[in-house]
């Protein structure tokens, strides 16, 4: 093998791209699929269900809503959350869910999440189960949904007027508001914060969001962060704030479009 | 149940003295469930079927991401009052109260162009999300908050793009 050459087609660019789960080849849909798989089979702290608790129940709740760390902690939960299913599959990578576009205006949530099995096998994008520790007064064992009608997610204009606010608090609270009706509007296990990231949905929702404050922090390069801001740490990430801004230090990218045609 | 509250009209010679009108609620409550909360201007009959079209009056909506309940043994849930210590560096409790932002520079355009009362009324609704999983929480009385104030801004910048029906 000469020197120059890639050692795999996969490692082309250091940074990892996350995608439009819309605009995915079949070959990453399916990769995507089998972390999922591989996460869920896991009872372990490498395990689906102990990321998803790492979120809500069990106790303690370390996710951030209503305050000055919404954006920064998620971001931090997507990161570590995507290292932990690339120990399980390296190529593995988040995508996101654009609830603006035309076709979740039809369709709602997205088959890859939809569907509710893939040939004979359970989609493990679809459903999972909620460990006993995590389910109180009576809550199902298994993930569910309970959409609404697919007109009534927010629109392009929504996000648009959001990502012109120049002020990072003021883009980030009304940022939250899209985010918390997303998640009103899926239903079911996504609509209350300790279930919630159960739904593997959650995390094609929260990447959507992440990717909304990357564009936010390209069009507004030198916002004004409260100083005592940048120093709060994301617990129980060992992250602060400042450590969260640049994604690019954080080894990926947002791709801006993606499309895939078989050679024959 | 939806609460209505009265506030003075702002003081503006007229509808277009504003870049941006904001009502900021404080103090609102997020232990329970989910729900839409829907802010209607001069419609204290509003209710869960009033729609979200300009002749009810609506003017936007802030939407609560709801804890469900709480989880913990007595106690666990109890925000605790009164300032931090300086040396208090935890993060606040998960239920502190939470604040929230409803631009309604439209709809109070249009208030401000129908009339010259003095004052005007919030009628805040609260729409619970049908869900199936929620077990817990005060379902069909979700909305609790401790404050409603009307903030208005003269600066271009703060408005961002302009969006029909959201931002005038």
């Amino acid at each position: 093998m000469s020197a120059h050459a890639p050692a795999a087609a996969t490692q082309a660019r250091a940074l990892r791209h996350r995608k439009n789960v819309e605009n995915l080849s079949a070959a990453q849909l399916q990769t995507l699929r089998d972390a999922f798989a591989a996460a869920e089979a896991l009872s372990d702290d490498r395990g689906f269900a102990h990321w998803a608790g790492l979120h809500g129940l069990p106790l303690p709740m370390y996710c951030q809503h209503g305050t000055r760390l919404f954006l920064p902690w998620h971001r931090a939960y997507l990161y570590f959350f995507e290292f932990a299913l690339r120990d399980l599959l390296p190529e593995a990578v988040l995508p996101w869910w654009d609830w603006t576009t035309p076709a979740s205006h039809t369709n709602g949530i997205p088959a890859a999440f939809a569907a509710a099995k893939v040939g004979s096998k359970a989609n493990p994008l679809s459903q999972t189960t909620v460990p006993p520790i995590a389910r109180q007064n009576g809550q199902p064992q298994k993930t569910s949904r309970n959409a609404g009608q697919p007109g009534d997610l927010p629109s392009a204009a929504d996000v648009q007027w959001v990502l012109s606010l120049p002020d990072f608090l003021d883009f980030q609270g009304q940022l939250e508001q899209i985010h918390n009706a997303v998640h009103g509007w899926t239903g079911g296990t996504m609509g209350e914060i300790p279930w919630a990231a159960y739904d593997p949905i959650f995390f094609a929702h929260h990447t959507m969001i992440d990717r909304l404050w990357r564009l936010w922090q390209i069009r507004h390069p030198n916002p004004h962060l409260p100083a005592d801001l940048l120093n709060q740490a994301l617990p129980p990430f060992p992250m602060t704030v400042a450590q969260t801004l640049d994604i690019k230090t954080l080894g990926y990218a947002y791709a801006s479009t993606t499309a895939h045609a078989v050679a024959r | 149940m939806a609460a209505t509250l009265e506030l003075p009209r702002p003081p503006h010679v007229s509808h277009d003295d504003f870049s941006r009108a904001d009502l900021e609620f404080r103090g609102v409550d997020h232990s329970g469930s989910s729900f839409d909360a829907r802010v209607y201007l001069d419609n204290h009959k509003a209710d869960v079927d009033s729609g979200r079209g300009e002749d009810s009056g609506y003017a936007g909506s802030f939407y609560v991401f709801g804890h469900g309940g709480c989880f913990g043994e007595v106690g666990h849930c109890d925000v605790p009052e009164g300032p931090r210590g300086p040396y208090d560096r935890r993060l606040p409790h998960q239920l502190t109260p939470q604040f929230r932002t409803v631009v309604i520079t439209a709809a109070l355009r249009r208030l401000m162009c129908a009339g010259e009362a003095d004052t005007f009324t919030v009628t805040v609704v609260p729409v619970v999300y049908d869900n199936p999983a929620s077990l817990v929480g005060d379902v069909k009385d979700p909305l609790r908050f401790e404050s409603v104030s009307l903030i208005t801004y003269d600066d271009p910048s703060a408005a961002g793009i302009p969006l029909p029906g959201r931002t005038g």
